[in-house]
């Protein structure tokens, strides 16, 4: 009796701090719960296998981005060998997101070649007339359809292909812009040659607005290294026709000139601006990206799953009522049909919820739709061990053996189907947390927990307590055990 | 005493024929839906799988929503859009008194869903962002999952099969297997005919669905094979006869414990969010095939002529 007591003891002590636990460390719910989007992001490599090292450097590079994005609560994870997902909840614009972390964001500072300029010259304009119809398209697509000025688009794009010996492959007009300026872009970018100056050699980012206009620009600071570089460029190039181009990911963002003031120094104290008609965004997002570095690999968007907070807030709420409406039947069910039993094995499902629980906040789980069925189902098991040992003692009861023995060789008998029943669902658990996806992780991590508490709570928490209330003569009574019609 | 007295011995035919009907509707279906359909795979593969666009956001309206038919959304989207290979193949649907739009396309880009949204918006009017559900994912990324939800399918059957191999003698373990994937091929076939009629999808929740019926068939199984072992030991009684006791004894337990985990499946059907819904259903079918095929098929294997 006095190893009972301090089982007992042992249960009330765990089941406080449960509750403790729960109070103090409330669950994380998952963004299908609470509203937000998920990125993920596959590193794009041509030929070989994704390296652990560059993996964790995009990994950090990111991570350094989505900081400086000031994004509250985001979460990045490497998943798999070669893929990330990042969280963001709440109703955080996936776009921007996806827009800043995309990008490669490869800084490289190119001088022009020698006697190229008429020809820089041309494809410049070119840009500037390929913008403008761009935004004259994004302007007319939100006033109907304008066939007039279409046609007119339409024309104007076919001079400038005329004019640099080009013509888009693309169908639809839009996407025949976005070639041409892709096309101009890179045109421009040929004209330059590459120095040895390039994003690593930057230590600070920053932006601020230009003083004579509303547009924006950015601030390099170089490192001791990357502003003697910068000193030695700017000298070869000073006084001449040659441009400087500062060029990201291929696309040359800015083309200036150096003065012939700095033909003997070059521009000394390691610092640069580039402005190139940024908008306040544009700047910032710019920003962002030369902070955190350029991306070792580019990355590829794979899938994007967002869910509005109201959405997320339903989800609970119905996902809530079924659980505890499932309890409820189980338990009247299990009452019905096993009296002071079934009552025995509510009271053990009840600590058996809390233990689950106060074990998701601890580890911790994040709680997802996926994770509250397995959850769901983990009782189920629960209950089965239930109905697997009270069968056994209803027979040895009706065998004619006293109470307390019959629930002594219940326990013992039916330990044996137990035991195989949740090692052989913990071992499907096991293996679909090892391989499956985050969705399928949620779910194998809530019914592979389920189960091993399970063992625990049926075998020993459900004994104790009936244990317990045997103690008390007038709960001895065999018809309290044995119902007397059943329908089965 | 007992309402139910199985005789396994004399039924033990009717059982077999009937397991075999069920297996061979479930095998047709899966050859129509590989032949016949317009997917041609054994079974619809969802969005999950092959990659796609999905959105689904509420419409502000006041009282009652205006009716609108989802072709006349369509043909409208036509005149907005450039990509027309986006809008031929847009599935849109209206539910909850048109209040809902769901909206499945082939992969986009963001940028484009963001656009097909606001053009969506001007013709049907205000929508409720808010309430906004989206998912877009790449079809590589979609192979990826259907190869990555087979390989732990597969591993895992492995791990239980040898998990009974060693608990059990090799006869018992085998016909615990064989029932084992009679119940999943059932649940496949039945699924590829909801395909087919229906036009329902799978997704990973599906495969995830398989699983958990694979540990909860094989579960019940042993649970019956454990009492006949047992039994085996203990009495000097006809083999046969041994058999169909340990199965009456365990019908009870088998019945409840089916009962007790269909009822938080229902509570799930009747209350639970959609996204659940057919993986409840795939599961409870999966619960009700395997309760029936371990108490009468699986016995059946066992007895002797």
């Amino acid at each position: 009796m006095k190893r009972r007591q301090g089982w007992l003891f042992f249960i009330i002590f765990l089941l406080t701090l449960a509750i403790y636990l729960l109070i103090n460390y409330p669950l994380q719910l998952g963004l299908d719960l609470k509203g937000g989007s998920q990125l993920t992001l596959q590193l794009v490599k041509e030929d070989g296998k994704v390296t652990k090292e560059e993996l964790e450097a995009v990994n950090s590079v990111l991570d350094k981005r989505v900081n400086n994005l000031g994004v509250s609560e985001s979460n990045l994870q490497t998943l798999g060998r070669d893929q990330l997902i990042l969280e963001l909840p709440g109703e955080q614009n996936p776009l921007v997101a996806s827009r800043v972390l995309g990008k490669t964001a490869l800084l490289e500072f190119r001088t022009q070649k020698v006697g190229t300029t008429t020809e820089l010259k041309n494809l410049q304009l070119q840009r500037l007339n390929i913008k403008d119809l761009i935004s004259e398209y994004s302007l007319l697509e939100k006033d109907k359809n304008d066939d007039i000025s279409l046609n007119n688009i339409r024309n104007m794009l076919e001079d400038i292909e005329d004019n640099l010996n080009y013509s888009s492959t693309s169908q639809g007009l839009y996407a025949k812009l976005i070639d041409t300026k892709i096309y101009i872009n890179n045109e421009i970018a040929n004209l330059f040659i590459k120095t040895e100056l390039s994003g690593k050699d930057l230590i600070n980012a920053g932006r601020r607005q230009e003083q004579t206009n509303n547009n924006w620009e950015v601030l390099l600071t170089f490192s001791n290294d990357g502003g003697e570089k910068f000193e030695n460029i700017t000298k070869s190039i000073a006084g001449t026709d040659q441009l400087l181009a500062i060029i990201l990911d291929g696309e040359s963002i800015s083309e200036a000139s150096v003065g012939s003031q700095f033909s003997n120094t070059g521009i000394t104290g390691g610092l640069a601006t580039i402005s190139g008609n940024f908008s306040a965004e544009d700047a910032r997002e710019l920003e962002v990206q030369l902070k955190g570095g350029s991306l070792p690999l580019p990355i590829e968007i794979v899938e994007t799953n967002t869910i509005g907070p109201l959405l997320g807030s339903k989800n609970i709420l119905k996902s809530l009522y079924a659980a505890i409406s499932g309890l409820i039947f189980v338990g009247i069910f299990m009452i019905f049909n096993y009296r002071i039993l079934g009552l025995v094995s509510v009271i053990s499902l009840i600590i058996y919820g809390f233990f689950n629980l106060a074990l998701y906040s601890l580890i911790p789980v994040t709680l997802t739709l996926p994770g509250i069925s397995g959850l769901i189902l983990s009782i189920g098991m629960a209950v089965d061990a239930n109905i697997l040992i009270f069968e056994r003692i209803r027979e040895e009861l009706k065998r004619g053996n006293t109470l307390i023995r019959s629930i002594d060789s219940g326990y013992q008998r039916a330990n044996s189907s137990i035991i195989d029943g949740h090692i052989t669902t913990f071992v499907s658990c096991f293996v679909l947390f090892l391989l499956g996806t985050n969705f399928v992780k949620g779910f194998a991590a809530t019914l592979g927990i389920g189960v091993a508490i399970s063992l625990f709570t049926s075998l020993s928490c459900s004994k104790t307590i009936l244990k317990f209330l045997t103690t008390y003569q007038s709960l001895r009574d065999r018809n309290l055990y044995l119902s007397k019609e059943s329908f089965l | 005493m007992k309402l139910f007295n199985l005789n396994l011995i004399k039924n033990r035919k009717k059982v077999f024929s009937f397991s075999f009907v069920l297996i061979l509707l479930s095998f047709i279906g899966i050859l129509y839906s590989s032949f016949n359909t317009n997917y041609k795979r054994p079974i619809n593969l969802g969005m999950d799988f092959i990659g796609g666009n999905e959105l689904r956001i509420e419409r502000i309206c006041e009282k009652k929503c205006s009716d609108i038919s989802p072709d006349k959304v369509v043909e409208n989207l036509k005149m907005f859009s450039e990509n027309k290979n986006i809008v031929n193949n847009i599935k849109l649907q209206l539910q909850n008194d048109y209040k809902l739009i769901s909206i499945r396309t082939p992969y986009l880009k963001i940028e484009d869903s963001n656009k097909l949204i606001n053009n969506i918006e001007r013709i049907i009017g205000p929508l409720n962002f808010e309430t906004k559900k989206s998912r877009l994912i790449g079809p590589k990324l979609g192979r990826k999952l259907l190869i990555n939800c087979a390989t732990s399918l597969l591993v895992s059957l492995f791990a239980i099969s040898l998990y009974i191999t060693i608990r059990f003698d090799r006869k018992y373990a085998f016909f615990a297997l064989l029932a084992l994937f009679h119940d999943l091929f059932i649940v496949f076939g039945i699924f590829s005919w909801l395909g087919i009629f229906l036009s329902i999808e799978v997704n990973s929740l599906f495969a995830v669905s398989l699983l958990t019926i694979a540990g909860y068939s094989v579960n019940d199984t042993v649970v019956i094979f454990d009492r006949i072992r047992e039994n085996l030991k203990l009495k000097d009684k006809n083999y046969n006869e041994t058999i169909q006791l340990s199965v009456n004894e365990s019908f009870r337990r088998t019945a409840f414990t089916s009962i007790t985990t269909l009822i938080p499946l229902l509570t799930l059907i009747l209350f639970g969010s959609y996204s659940l819904f057919w993986f409840s259903i795939s599961l409870s079918l999966g619960i009700i095939i395997g309760s029936y095929s371990s108490i009468l098929l699986a016995p059946s294997f066992l007895l002797k002529d």
